[in-house]
């Protein structure tokens, strides 16, 4: 009986003991420490064109925040193959995290190729990415935003922003005598050209879905209208032959219907017309101002401000103006609303305490911040990922205005280069 | 005015030697007498001490370290999210409030009296990481890093209260596990606390918090990792479909390799071995 106890007693230790052994670790992490993908990109191989390719794909995802891109001069390995695997360990000495190849190589037909890899340094292996552009190679610009865009993507998991334009209010001139002008740059601010000449004053452009038309109001015939312009062709036509003064166009997601303000009498109500049939129909009736609408991407809401409660305040109605709510409670005055490509938020221009700053809230007014931290903000403009926004900054004193940018994180705020002052931006679809 | 001055000290010089001859033999007795009081009191305490260490039986004692290890797993889901604004302990967010568990009837006595020391490594491998360190006080918060006002930010991101759609979550009542043994805890915390500082998940997507990831991680002796970390079956499966959740299994992945090699008692190699699952939950930071 001894035996068996004693027998019983070590094999009872022996589990005990035994058991840890056997047993897998379970590791919870909660917490992390936000920080840019430290990434190198070596010049490109393929000569000027090639560094200069690359030198865009750098200043691009840097500008986003999300990449650190690493000093060249701190390469260890020169890149001479892009087809061969690079020896990681070189890149892991200088902590880059991720590694972009590429080459630029004139094709016999005269078109620019440009392959590039993207790899993970850390765990080695096979290219995260591997991708080839082709085109003219006037485009060379084109394509390193769309290598910046394909990098974006496989990283964040989200559609990238680089290969975009925008279209705003170009302002020179004194501040008695300034002449705004429609402009059209890049998103890295390259490219700019002007599409009007200044004689007339231009406000509130806005790009269609396929960003060939953009719409704006003008004062082109002395009364302010809203016009719409083929940026292609460099026609332009008025939208609807309204009584009165029309302004704060904007296109439905599919791009055949806008939304505008008309107003009447003092009263401005918002309108929505069929693009293809030009007719309108009235969607507000109230006798305050009504003004500034924005579609939801799906095309079934329309957020607007409206003063009808006493003060300018973000409201949401059905798309054919049912169910009109009030969502910003948040204090001070709300207004410009634009909804975000994802659907998930609006963003607004809030103005209290002296100040303009731009946030945003859920699209049932919940979960309101402000972004921006500047003196007058105003005027937001969604990425077509809808990860970034851009808006008017001005300063005081009378400096004039500029357009900034900001992550929905708050984060990364920084200045959008444009030739002089600029405002009221508006951010294109991703091209191809 | 440089002169005036070295006149002046000469004529002070005798009369001040005098005074400080007196101050020494003042010092002098004074300090005898008090190493005299000092060296009597001294005995006489440690005698009585003594005296009370020999009447009282000893008793084996474990010490282990009070902080953040413990036996008590994480619940699936904090009970109440901190105060917006405010940096929460993420240790604390990591593994639940200890609460203090009696030692079971069952587990044998412990072989050696003499109280195992603090592991070292394991110190070592928590101390520098400034998460772990106590959480700033709110009025601090003017003060805050660059990415703790961005978790400040991010929680105002907030979106209405939703459990995740691929996060398991086990029943509420569930405190512990009772095979993890507190220095099983005391690893799983200084891994958690060390891994912190080289995760950075895709806060900016959408459903952010969603975006949870588990993998199986084999480690070397040496504390590398011994082969390319696994998802597990479910978060595979999602990664596959999803670029979101690709995305951040990429961003933890990163995390894994960018902290190794990870510095681990080798003496214990059998326990940490194996991770599985090592699970990456960014809602904590998202204020859920």
């Amino acid at each position: 009986m001894k035996k068996v106890l004693a027998f019983a007693a070590a094999a009872f230790v022996a589990l005990v003991c035994a058991a840890p052994a056997s047993a897998q670790l379970r590791v919870d992490v909660t917490q992390g420490n936000i920080q840019p993908l430290p990434i190198a990109i070596p010049d490109f191989l393929g000569g000027p064109q090639g560094a200069q390719i690359s030198g865009v794909v750098r200043a691009d995802l840097e500008r986003s925040g999300l990449f650190k891109p690493l000093d060249s001069k701190s390469f260890i390995e020169p890149i001479k193959d892009i087809a061969a695997a690079p020896n990681f360990a070189n890149w892991r000495a200088i902590n880059a995290q991720a590694l972009v190849t590429g080459q630029a190589v004139a094709q016999p037909d005269g078109r620019l190729r440009v392959d590039f890899r993207l790899w993970d340094v850390l765990s080695g292996g096979s290219a995260m990415l591997e991708k080839q552009f082709s085109s003219a190679p006037d485009n060379w610009r084109q394509i390193a935003h769309m290598i910046s865009d394909a990098i974006y993507q496989r990283v964040t998991g989200e559609q990238g922003y680089f290969n975009t334009r925008i279209v705003f209010i170009s302002e020179t001139g004194p501040a008695l005598a300034r002449k705004k002008r429609l402009a059209l740059m890049d998103e890295d601010g390259a490219n700019p050209q002007f599409l009007t000449n200044g004689s007339y004053l231009v406000l509130t452009p806005r790009f269609d879905p396929t960003s060939n038309l953009i719409a704006y109001m003008s004062y082109v015939s002395g009364k302010p209208r809203v016009y719409l312009f083929d940026w292609q062709m460099g026609r332009q036509e008025l939208l609807g032959n309204f009584p009165n003064m029309t302004f704060s166009p904007r296109f439905s997601p599919d791009g055949n219907k806008m939304v505008m303000s008309l107003e009447q009498g003092g009263n401005s109500d918002i309108y929505v017309m069929d693009l293809r049939t030009r007719s309108s129909t009235r969607l507000t009736t109230d006798p305050a101002i009504d003004t500034s609408p924005s579609f939801s991407p799906d095309g079934r809401q329309i957020a607007f401000e409206s003063d009808r409660g006493g003060s300018q305040q973000v409201y949401v109605m059905n798309a054919d103006g049912s169910n009109q709510r009030r969502i910003s409670f948040g204090g001070g005055k709300n207004g410009t609303p634009v909804w975000s490509p994802r659907g998930d938020l609006i963003a607004f221009t809030k103005q209290a305490g002296g100040r303009f700053d731009v946030g945003v809230m859920h699209a049932d007014g919940s979960g309101e911040r402000l972004i921006t931290d500047g003196w007058e903000d105003e005027g937001p403009t969604w990425s077509p990922n809808g990860r970034v926004l851009m808006f008017t900054r001005t300063f005081q004193g009378g400096r004039g205005s500029q357009i900034w940018s900001v992550d929905i994180t708050g984060r990364n705020e920084r200045r959008v280069m444009t030739p002089g002052n600029a405002s009221d931006p508006a951010w294109s679809r991703l091209l191809q | 005015m440089s002169r005036n001055t070295v006149d002046t000290r000469s004529r002070l010089a005798p009369a001040q030697a005098t005074v400080r001859d007196d101050y020494i033999i003042f010092a002098v007795i004074g300090a005898l007498g008090l190493h005299a009081i000092l060296i009597v009191a001294m005995l006489v305490t440690f005698a009585s001490k003594l005296d009370i260490v020999d009447q009282t039986p000893m008793v084996p004692v474990d010490l282990v370290t009070i902080g953040p290890k413990t036996n008590v797993m994480a619940m699936a889901k904090p009970v109440k999210a901190p105060p917006k604004d405010v940096p929460s302990p993420p240790v604390k967010s990591a593994m639940q409030a200890p609460a203090p568990t009696p030692p079971s009837k069952a587990e044998p006595e412990p072989p050696k009296p003499t109280p195992p020391k603090p592991d070292e490594t394991l110190k070592e491998l928590l101390a520098p990481s400034p998460q772990a360190a106590k959480p700033k006080p709110p009025e601090k918060a003017k003060t805050l890093s660059q990415d703790q006002q961005m978790a400040a930010l991010i929680n105002k991101l907030a979106a209405p209260p939703a459990p995740p759609k691929n996060v398991k979550t086990g029943p509420r009542d569930i405190k512990g596990i009772g095979a993890q043994n507190a220095m099983e805890a005391e690893l799983s915390a200084a891994l958690a606390s060390k891994i912190m500082q080289c995760w950075s998940p895709p806060v900016g997507a959408p459903k952010a918090e969603e975006l949870v990831v588990e993998f199986d991680l084999f480690l070397n002796q040496d504390g590398s990792v011994a082969r390319v970390p696994q998802l597990t079956a479910d978060y595979k499966e999602a990664a596959s479909r999803d670029p979101y959740t690709r995305a951040a299994a990429d961003a933890a992945m990163r995390a894994i390799y960018d902290c190794a090699p990870y510095k681990l008692p080798a003496d214990r190699y059998s326990s940490w071995k194996e991770i599985n699952p090592f699970h990456f939950d960014p809602r904590a930071m998202m204020g859920q």
